[in-house]
């Protein structure tokens, strides 16, 4: 029982950390039609701002500026990159979702080569230490991780459901060019998602690396990666699915790596790698994942 | 069609390229003869991606997957354990063994399109990967597995057995491998340039393009994109094969996304959808950090190997230049080195002038442009998108 | 079941029955009925909206209608995937130019797809039959090129080309399926009036030299009216009129509904 629990929470935690990074993908995707490759190294930048800063200027001032800094750092991105490759070719989102990626090459390149073989601790408040809640023992990492990315999770929706930018944002999904025609500036819409996303992305990496985790590394960034099945699951385009593909995602792999010694024929490890698993498996069913639009039989 | 020479004059360049390759290792050392060998091993993989992204318009990150199957598959179909079967038996059954795993995929990788597939991917890489940890009698775990050398004939692709010399020059195992890997690329060259060339490069261009044309015109649109990824696949097989006999060892951690990412760079720097552009770019991925390794000393901003310290060493120096130079292409040359040779190709000759009626002269308009703009009908309907 | 496409053949008629499509809620097409008699030109009109361009993709097999049947002879359309009502003999072209990268040839031999058969094997290896068959759907395109009168373009690359050449290599392309039944959608849309004139004599000199079925969808009512030997009136999703295109003309309800809204573009050519 203890262990069922145990590892519910993990998954939720998880979940909820996967979750802000998935939401960065459908903003950006939803803004753009680019799915973002850079979001590795955008965690690992937001993680490295914390871990160099935060000596000088504590854990909130440097979660706080790694926030900004890796937010302008998408948004210009956007704005002095993607923005200008493709132009009018009908293709142009699958030429800069490729440009993502010689864009994470660069970064991942120049973050790792800084951070070398070490691993470098975040210095958050919660360390190692942890809470009993009734039968079980959690991390408090755990706890906060949970309630920080609901409440950064119910900002963005916030954003989405409340403010003209989610509107813009929505109607730039549904149809780009009517959008551009009934005078959503595009241009902006887009570049704000890329803040957002990277926002988020940074926030996630502080968590992603808290205890029981040892520390940022190198290979932190790759972990984003694993937001992918979360939004693909999700449809790509819809944050409700994203959050609820996160959740899933997150759970199997809690419960797959608690329950690790019954599920010895999988192999060591395979928590891992269960969300690429979860996807393949959804994609066989449902090409389009879980939660795509019903358009019209269009076939 | 064309008279015996312009015939000279269309085949010459290929065949001087041909001969001189197959001088190189006359005059070369193991180290220039080895970048040689990763090279052709890289171009083979990367003709084979180029089919599938470049010109199918189908991303896959799951190539190193694929690569992964070849060169396991040949060794543990040649090797021991494993059936120990004739090692040229092995390296057969291994592409075939390769495509039969994209055909796996298939359910994915025919309905999953685009950049989506890029993602469905990724899955095989971490899955390819986290297999080739656990299933140790078959992959050797974490420390891989040698490879036996190829064989064929009583003629061993190895140092020795037989004992050989041309010409005055000892042929060891770069040599042998070197025309190994010469024929293996040659036979990539000439059946993918014919699948490009042929009906079903076509088809897979239409769907690249345009999904409901290919449709409407008769192309099985999800057969053909499995067909596109069981083709590459075997493309990715063969080059992992290769790329084993030359490494001499297999393990896990050379198949990781980074490899996937490097094929990806390879199709992207030479100009998708184009056999001499993927070469190009195989070459220069493969070519450039073992050439900066070997020269780090005299290159400004390039640390020795080894001498750490946050300093850039010649692997971060040349994914630097690389990833940057995805970036740059794709901004300022989307058709890579294969574009920009044939655009100074006709520059040199001369201008093609195209001049229809309109009067638009020789500006590429891309499909759907607005270029109706001065017609005399009434506005149309904007219901049908394709 | 397919018989060869041979064009002297006359085709089966293409019969729509109660054709509905619904998307999330709005009714594109309501009911809508007709039949296009072997070897006529038929056209679709209406005002924008209408559901023209909608009833091709039903009849192309792009959309899957609600309710309704689409039959080729015995062959029913709305239950078979777009590839396979290509290989029955049924090509369109689109209102927006939807080519492919490449020359015209290379654009024309994609229409030749679906009589071909080389597969990927028999491509890579260069086999002798795949070359062979290579070369004769060449010949074939090159001579169906000459016929619209593109043999000049035939190797240059279409995006090279002007707007009203496109829209010819789209209808050479949809050509080379050698279609039973043909679908056009707006042929002379964007175009000026020499190309229109040049376009309309093509169409012409096609209909009359290969006896197939035309389905034509345009705007442009000078080219209905000198084509059409019958006329579908849609709007709003809606069959409102059949007829010859000089009852079509005369209806009260066609004049309110569709001429009406679209004033001076009646007759503009």
């Amino acid at each position: 029982m203890t262990g069922f629990l145990d590892s519910l929470l993990n998954g939720l935690a998880l979940g909820s950390v996967y979750a802000l990074i998935a939401l960065g993908f459908v903003t950006i995707f939803k803004a753009s039609g680019v799915l973002s490759f850079t979001h590795g190294s955008l965690l690992l930048l937001g993680g490295y701002l914390v871990a160099v800063l935060h000596d000088d200027i504590g854990f909130a001032g440097a979660l706080a500026v790694a926030v900004l800094v890796t937010a302008a750092v998408a948004g210009a991105l956007d704005r002095l990159v993607l923005q200008r490759v493709g132009g009018t070719d009908p293709h142009a989102a699958h030429v800069q979702t490729i440009v993502t990626i010689g864009v994470d090459i660069v970064l991942v390149t120049d973050l790792a080569r800084r951070i070398g073989g070490d691993l470098l601790p975040l210095g958050d408040p919660w360390g190692s230490a942890v809470t009993d809640l009734g039968p079980v023992t959690v991390a408090d990492s755990r706890v906060a991780a949970i309630l920080v990315s609901a409440v950064a999770i119910g900002g963005a929706f916030a954003l989405f459901r409340f403010t003209p930018w989610g509107l813009s944002l929505r109607a730039a999904a549904e149809d780009r060019e009517a959008a551009a025609l009934m005078g959503v500036r595009l241009t902006r819409v887009r570049t704000a998602a890329w803040c957002l996303a990277g926002a988020l992305a940074a926030l996630a990496a502080v968590f992603l690396v808290a205890f029981p985790a040892p520390g940022l590394e190198r290979t932190t960034g790759q972990i984003a990666l694993k937001a992918f099945p979360a939004a693909i699951l999700g449809g790509m385009t819809s944050p409700v699915g994203a959050l609820v593909g996160s959740m899933l995602i997150g759970l199997t792999e809690a419960f797959v790596a608690g329950y690790q010694s019954d599920l010895h024929v999988l192999g060591e490890g395979f928590g891992d790698v269960a969300p690429y698993a979860v996807m393949v498996l959804v994609l066989l069913v449902r090409p389009a994942g879980l939660f795509a639009a019903k358009g019209a039989a269009r076939v | 069609m064309s008279d015996p020479r312009t015939l000279l004059l269309k085949r010459g360049p290929l065949l001087l390229v041909a001969l001189l390759l197959c001088a190189l290792p006359f005059y070369l050392d193991a180290f220039w003869l080895r970048i040689g060998l990763f090279s052709m091993a890289a171009a083979i993989g990367a003709v084979g991606l180029g089919l599938l992204s470049g010109t199918a318009g189908q991303l896959s990150l799951g190539h190193a997957f694929f690569l992964a199957v070849g060169a396991y598959g040949y060794v543990w179909l040649a090797g021991e354990p494993g059936p120990g079967l004739p090692p040229a038996v092995a390296l057969v059954l291994a592409v075939l063994l390769a495509g039969a795993a994209g055909g796996l995929f298939s359910p994915v990788a025919g309905r999953v399109k685009g950049i989506y597939l890029g993602v469905a991917t990724l899955a095989l890489v971490f899955l390819g990967h986290h297999v080739l940890l656990t299933a140790d009698s078959v992959t050797g775990g974490f420390n891989g597995r040698s490879v036996p050398p190829l064989e064929l004939g009583g003629f061993t692709f190895a140092e020795s057995d037989p004992e050989l010399t041309v010409l005055g020059v000892p042929f060891g195992a770069e040599e042998r491998l070197w025309y190994l890997g010469l024929v293996l690329f040659a036979v990539t060259w000439f059946t993918a340039r014919g699948l490009l060339r042929g009906r079903p490069g076509r088809a897979l261009v239409a769907l690249r393009d345009s999904e409901t044309a290919a449709s409407v015109m008769g192309v099985h649109v999800a057969r053909y994109r499995s067909a596109a990824f069981v083709v590459s696949s075997m493309y990715a097989g063969l080059a992992g094969a290769l790329l084993a006999l030359s490494f001499r060892r297999v393990v896990p951690d050379y198949f990781s996304l980074a490899l996937s990412v490097d094929y990806l760079a390879m199709i992207v720097i030479g100009g998708l959808g184009s056999v001499a552009g993927a070469t190009a770019g195989a070459v220069f991925v493969t070519a450039l950090p073992l050439l900066m390794t070997r020269y780090a000393d005299q290159l400004p901003l390039v640390a020795t190997p080894g001498s750490g310290g946050g300093s850039i060493g010649p692997t971060e120096a040349s994914r630097y230049l690389y990833g940057a130079a995805i970036v740059l292409i794709l901004l300022f040359a989307p058709d890579g080195l294969h574009g920009l040779a044939r655009r100074t190709r006709a520059r040199l000759s001369r201008r093609p002038s195209v001049t229809g009626p309109h009067g638009s002269g020789p500006s590429p308009a891309p499909e759907r442009a607005g270029s109706d703009a001065a017609s005399d009908t009434p506005a149309r309907a904007k219901e049908h998108t394709p | 079941m397919s018989t060869p496409a041979a064009p002297a053949a006359a085709p089966p008629p293409l019969d729509v029955r109660g054709v509905t499509v619904r998307f999330a809620g709005l009714l594109a097409l309501d009911d809508v009925s007709f039949t296009v008699a072997p070897g006529t030109v038929h056209a679709v009109i209406g005002p924008n909206g209408a559901g023209k361009s909608t009833c091709f993709n039903v009849l192309s097999g792009l959309y899957r209608p609600s309710a309704g049947t689409v039959r080729l002879g015995a062959a029913e359309l709305t239950r078979l995937a777009p590839h396979r009502i290509a290989a029955l003999g049924v090509a369109r072209t689109f209102q927006n130019i939807v080519t492919t990268q490449g020359t015209v040839a290379d654009n024309l031999m994609l229409g030749r797809h679906a009589l071909s058969h080389a597969g990927f094997a028999a491509s890579a290896l260069r086999l002798p039959r795949a070359l062979r068959e290579q070369r004769a759907h060449l010949a074939k395109a090159r001579e169906i090129a000459e016929l619209i009168g593109l043999g000049a373009h035939f190797d240059s690359p279409v995006a090279l080309l002007s707007y009203g050449d496109r829209k010819r290599v789209e209808l050479a392309r949809a050509l080379c399926l050698e279609p039973r039944v043909l679908l056009l959608d707006e042929p002379v849309a964007g175009m000026n009036a020499a190309e229109r004139t040049r376009m309309t004599g093509v169409i012409e000199e096609i209909r009359a030299e290969l006896g197939l079925s035309v389905v034509l969808v345009e705007h442009d009512m000078g080219l209905v009216m000198r084509l059409a030997d019958e006329v579908t009136v849609l709007d709003f999703g809606r069959a409102i009129a059949h007829g010859t295109p000089d009852e079509v003309r005369r209806d009260p309800e066609v004049l309110r509904a569709y001429l009406g809204t679209a004033g001076a573009g009646e007759d503009a050519a």
